[in-house]
C-alpha cells in the first residue's frame, strides 16, 4: 500500500507548483514546539488528520517577509525508528516533497537527548534550522552555549529562541528563507548589514515547491559527526554501495542511501519493506542480516544499542565542546521539584489525582451549567417570540424551530459550552505537565487491566469527550494496548452521560445513588478490562515514558488550542447535531418511530422496568447520549408533568445506568471504528449493550423482590 | 570501594547506577537505546512508584519512567564508594 502511494506521489510531483515555503516543525515532545507554532501561525491553525491515518496533523499559515510559509507541527517524537505510528508518519513526511526545510526544535536544557533526534533528523539530509529553545532557562541554570561553535560543526543554522518570549522565532523565517534560495547555509551571504529578504527582488520569491529546493540544496557534509565507529562504518559504505546500484529504484522513497543503510541494518521493518517490494533488492535484506549479526557479535550487544551508543558517544564530544558552565552547579527549580514530589507521592498523589478529576467536572459543569442556561433562556424567550407570532399549531414552524434552531441552540447550551472549559482544563495539564504523573501513579493499576499506566490519559480526557479520548489512545504503542485503551476510554462517563445523570438521579434521588453509578461504572470498566486481557493474544508491554519537569503553562498556546479545537467541534459536531436534532423532529411529529418501541418492550418494559417511550430515548441515546435525558424532559413538558411524574426513583436509576453504559455514542463507535476495525467496534458495543442491560436487569430485579 | 550488581529495582532511591545490561525485547531495548539507557551510561534512581509501581529515573539530565518490569530487566552496577 504505502510503496503503492509514493509511486502514484512521484507521478504527481512534476506537475505541483506551489507557493509556499512549507516548514516542518520537529522535535522531542515538549520542547516548545507548539509554543513556537502558535507563535508563527497565530489563529490561521486546523486540525486535520495524517492521510489515512489518525494521528493528529496541526498545520498553519503565515505570510511573511514576502513569502507565504506553511507550517505543520510535526508529533513529539525522540527518534526515527518505527516506534510508534508517530515516528514513521514524521520521517515519511519530512523526506515528501511537502516539506522545504525541517525547523528542528530543541531544548537547550536538554541538549544531549535532543541532540539524538537533530542526528537522526540531520541523515535525512533535508535543509534545516536548529533552533535551541528554552534559552532563558539554561541563562538561570548558570550555563552557556557556544553557538559560534555549533554552526561550525553542524554547518547549518543555529538560532537561540525564547519561544515563550517569541525571541528569535521570527529569525527563523529568514533563515528558512535563506536555505531555500540559496540553496544552501549563507551565512557569509549577508552583505552590508542587509537581511537576506531585503536583498531580494519580488521575483526572486517564487517559490516553485516541488523537490527541486531538497535536490537542488547542497546539505553540508556532516560525516564528521555523524561517522560511528569502524566497524559499523564499514558495513554501511557496504550496504550504501548497493543500494546505489538500484538507485533508481530507491529514489522514488525520497530518503537518501545512508538513512536506508542505517535503517536496513537496524532491522527497521517499515524499510524493510520496501526492500522486499522489490525482487532485485531483497538481497540486501539479507547481507544486513548477516552484518547485523557480525557487529552484534562483535560488540556483545544488539544493533539499536550499538548505534545509540556511537550516536550518544558522538553527541557527546560535541557537548563538551559547546556548553559553557558559568558558575559553579546547577540551578534548579525548587517549586517544580516540589510539586513533582508531591504529585507522585505515594498517598498525597492519589488524593491530587481524584480532586483533579473532580475538578475537571466542576470546572466543566460550573461554567457550562451558568453558559448553558443563559443560552437556555434566551432560546426560551426568542421561542415564545416565535410562537406568539406564528402560533403553536403550525407544524413547519415547529419542524424548522424546535428540529433545525432547537437543535441548534440544544448544542450550544447542551454540548459547546461544556466542551469549551473542559478543552481549557485539558490543556491546562497537558501543558503544565501533569498528566504523564498521573500515567506513573496508576501504571501498576491499568496493569492489572493489561495496558500500562499511558492509558490513563486517555481516559481522563474522556471525561470531556470519549470522541477526541479515542483518538488519543493511538499514544499507545501496540495495536494490542490501543483495542483495550479504546474499550476502557468509551466506558468513561463523558461529560454527556455526566448531564444525564446529575439531572436524573442527581436532581430527584440523590447524590449517593450518583456515587453508586459511578461505582458501577468503574467496575464495569475494570471487568471490561479483565476480560479484553484475557481474550486479546499478545502480552502487556512496559511503560517507557519521559516525565518533564512542571512548568507554568503558557497561556496563549492553552487558548490558542483551546480555540482551534472548539473550531473543529463547531464546524464538525454541531452540524451534525442540528441535523440530527432537525430529524429527531420530524420523526417524532409523524410517529415514524412507535414500532420500535414496541419491539423494544420486552427489554425496556419487562427486563428493565422501564417505560415503553424511553426504548426510543436509548435509541436517540446512541446518537448523543445527552438526548436521553433532553428527550425525556421534553416528553414530561408535552404531559404537563415533571421528570417526577414520568419516572420513579429506581425507573431513574436504571434508565440513568443504562444510559451510561449500555453503548459508545455513535460518533465514538464510528471512531472506534476507524481506529481499530468495524468487527472490533460491534464487539465493544456488543459487549456494553449486554453489560448495561445485565447490570440494569439486576437491579430492576432485585428491588422488585425486595 | 564495593561495587555491587543488582536489577534496577533493586537499588535505593537516590542511588547512582551505571547500567550494564538490559536484558529486553527488541523493541524496549531500541527505545531505552534511544532514550539513553545504553550500557556504560551513568543513571540515579529517582524514585518508585507506589504499590510496585514504576521506576523513575534520571538519565541524561531527564526524567524517564520505566515500567517496572521492565526495570527488573536492567542489570546496573551500584558504585557504594561515592
Amino acid at each position: 500500500m504505502q510503496i503503492h502511494k509514493s509511486k502514484n506521489k512521484q507521478d504527481k510531483k512534476k506537475k505541483k507548483v506551489k507557493e509556499f515555503i512549507n516548514i516542518g516543525l520537529a522535535g522531542n515532545a515538549n520542547v516548545g514546539k507548539s509554543v513556537i507554532f502558535n507563535q508563527l501561525t497565530g489563529l490561521s491553525q486546523t486540525i486535520g488528520n495524517w492521510p489515512g491515518k489518525t494521528v493528529e496533523k496541526m498545520e498553519g499559515h503565515l505570510n511573511s517577509l514576502g513569502y507565504r510559509f506553511n507550517i505543520v507541527d510535526l508529533p513529539g517524537i525522540y527518534s526515527l525508528s518505527t516506534y510508534s505510528l508517530e515516528e514513521i508518519i514524521s520521517r515519511e513526511y519530512l523526506v515528501s516533497e511537502e516539506v522545504d526545510v525541517i525547523i528542528n526544535v530543541i531544548d537547550a536544557t536538554n541538549l544531549e537527548r535532543n541532540l539524538f533526534f537533530t542526528f537522526q533528523l540531520l541523515e535525512l539530509k533535508v535543509p534545516m534550522i536548529l533552533a535551541i529553545n528554552q534559552m532563558d532557562i539554561l541563562r538561570k541554570r548558570n550555563l552557556k552555549l557556544n553557538f559560534e561553535r555549533l554552526e561550525e560543526i553542524f554547518k547549518l543554522p543555529v538560532i537561540p529562541v525564547v519561544a515563550v518570549h517569541g525571541t528569535g522565532v521570527y529569525q527563523l523565517l529568514e533563515k528558512a528563507i535563506e536555505l531555500v534560495v540559496y540553496h544552501q547555509p549563507t551565512s557569509h551571504y549577508i552583505q552590508d548589514g542587509k537581511k537576506i529578504h531585503e536583498q531580494l527582488s519580488n521575483n526572486d520569491k517564487k517559490v516553485n515547491n516541488d523537490l527541486s529546493i531538497k535536490e537542488r540544496f547542497h546539505f553540508p557534509d556532516l560525516s564528521s559527526i555523524l561517522k560511528y565507529g569502524k566497524e559499523v562504518e564499514t558495513r554501511i559504505y557496504e550496504l550504501i554501495k548497493n543500494i546505489d546500484i538500484h538507485l533508481e529504484y530507491f529514489s522514488t522513497f525520497n530518503y537518501p542511501s545512508r538513512f536506508l543503510a542505517i535503517k536496513i541494518l537496524e532491522n527497521d521493518e517499515e524499510i524493510e519493506k520496501i526492500f522486499k517490494a522489490n525482487q532485485k533488492t531483497i538481497y540486501i535484506i539479507n547481507l544486513a542480516e548477516n552484518y547485523r549479526n557480525e557487529l552484534e557479535e562483535l560488540h556483545g550487544e544488539d544493533i539499536s544499542t550499538i548505534i545509540s551508543s556511537e550516536i550518544y558517544t558522538n553527541i557527546h564530544k560535541i557537548i563538551e565542546k559547546v556548553v559553557i558552565v558559568k558558575a559553579r552547579g546547577e540551578k534548579k527549580l525548587v517549586w517544580a521539584e516540589k510539586l513533582d514530589h508531591l504529585t507522585t507521592h505515594s498517598f498525597w498523589g492519589y488524593i491530587i489525582l481524584i480532586l483533579i478529576l473532580a475538578g475537571i467536572y466542576f470546572f466543566t459543569f460550573l461554567i457550562g451549567g451558568f453558559f448553558g442556561g443563559l443560552i437556555e433562556d434566551f432560546f426560551e424567550v426568542l421561542s415564545n417570540i416565535i410562537y406568539s407570532i406564528y402560533g403553536e399549531d403550525d407544524l413547519w414552524v415547529k419542524i424548522f424551530w424546535e428540529g433545525g434552531l432547537g437543535g441548534f441552540f440544544g448544542g450550544l447550551s447542551g454540548v459547546l459550552v461544556y466542551v469549551i472549559p473542559f478543552f481549557l482544563i485539558i490543556e491546562f495539564l497537558q501543558d503544565s505537565g501533569y498528566l504523564p504523573r498521573a500515567a506513573y501513579l496508576m501504571d501498576r493499576f491499568m496493569h492489572s487491566l493489561g495496558v500500562h499506566g499511558k492509558t490513563i490519559i486517555p481516559m481522563i480526557l474522556g471525561f470531556g469527550c470519549n470522541v477526541p479520548a479515542c483518538t488519543g489512545c493511538r499514544i499507545m504503542e501496540t495495536e494490542r494496548e490501543k483495542k483495550i485503551s479504546i474499550a476502557l476510554t468509551s466506558l468513561i462517563p463523558c461529560s454527556a452521560v455526566m448531564a444525564v445523570v446529575l439531572g436524573l438521579v442527581g436532581r430527584y434521588v440523590g447524590i449517593t445513588w450518583v456515587l453508586i453509578l459511578f461505582a458501577i461504572n468503574f467496575i464495569v470498566i475494570i471487568i471490561t478490562g479483565k476480560i479484553l486481557n484475557k481474550i486479546l493474544p499478545g502480552q502487556c508491554t512496559e511503560l517507557i515514558m519521559e516525565v518533564h519537569q512542571y512548568r507554568i503553562p503558557n497561556y496563549s498556546v492553552i487558548l490558542k488550542q483551546t480555540w482551534i479545537r472548539t473550531k473543529e467541534f463547531i464546524f464538525k459536531a454541531l452540524p451534525i447535531i442540528i441535523i440530527t436534532g432537525f430529524l429527531l423532529e420530524i420523526f417524532f411529529i409523524f410517529r415514524l418511530l412507535d414500532p420500535i418501541n414496541f419491539i423494544l418492550s420486552p427489554i425496556t418494559v419487562y427486563w428493565l422496568g422501564l417505560p415503553a417511550i424511553t426504548g426510543i430515548f436509548l435509541i436517540y441515546g446512541i446518537l448523543r447520549k445527552e438526548l436521553t435525558l433532553v428527550l425525556l424532559a421534553l416528553l414530561a413538558n408535552s404531559m404537563g408533568t415533571t421528570l417526577l411524574g414520568l419516572l420513579t426513583p429506581l425507573q431513574m436509576i436504571i434508565f440513568s445506568l443504562v444510559s451510561m453504559l449500555y453503548i459508545p455514542c455513535f460518533a465514538t463507535i464510528v471512531l472506534i471504528a476507524k481506529e481499530t476495525n468495524w468487527k472490533y467496534a460491534l464487539q465493544i458495543a456488543g459487549l456494553e449493550i449486554g453489560m448495561a442491560l445485565l447490570i440494569g436487569g439486576i437491579i430492576n430485579w432485585v428491588f422488585f423482590f425486595i | 570501594m564495593e561495587s555491587l550488581i543488582k536489577c534496577l529495582i533493586d537499588c535505593l532511591i537516590g542511588e547512582k547506577l551505571k547500567v550494564l545490561r538490559v536484558n529486553a525485547g527488541y523493541h524496549a531495548k531500541r527505545r531505552l537505546a534511544n532514550l539513553g539507557i545504553i550500557p556504560g551510561v551513568q543513571i540515579i534512581k529517582k524514585k518508585a512508584a507506589p504499590f510496585r509501581g514504576p521506576i523513575e529515573v534520571i538519565v541524561k539530565g531527564t526524567s524517564l519512567v520505566i515500567g517496572r518490569g521492565l526495570a527488573a530487566r536492567i542489570v546496573v552496577l551500584s558504585d557504594n564508594s561515592k
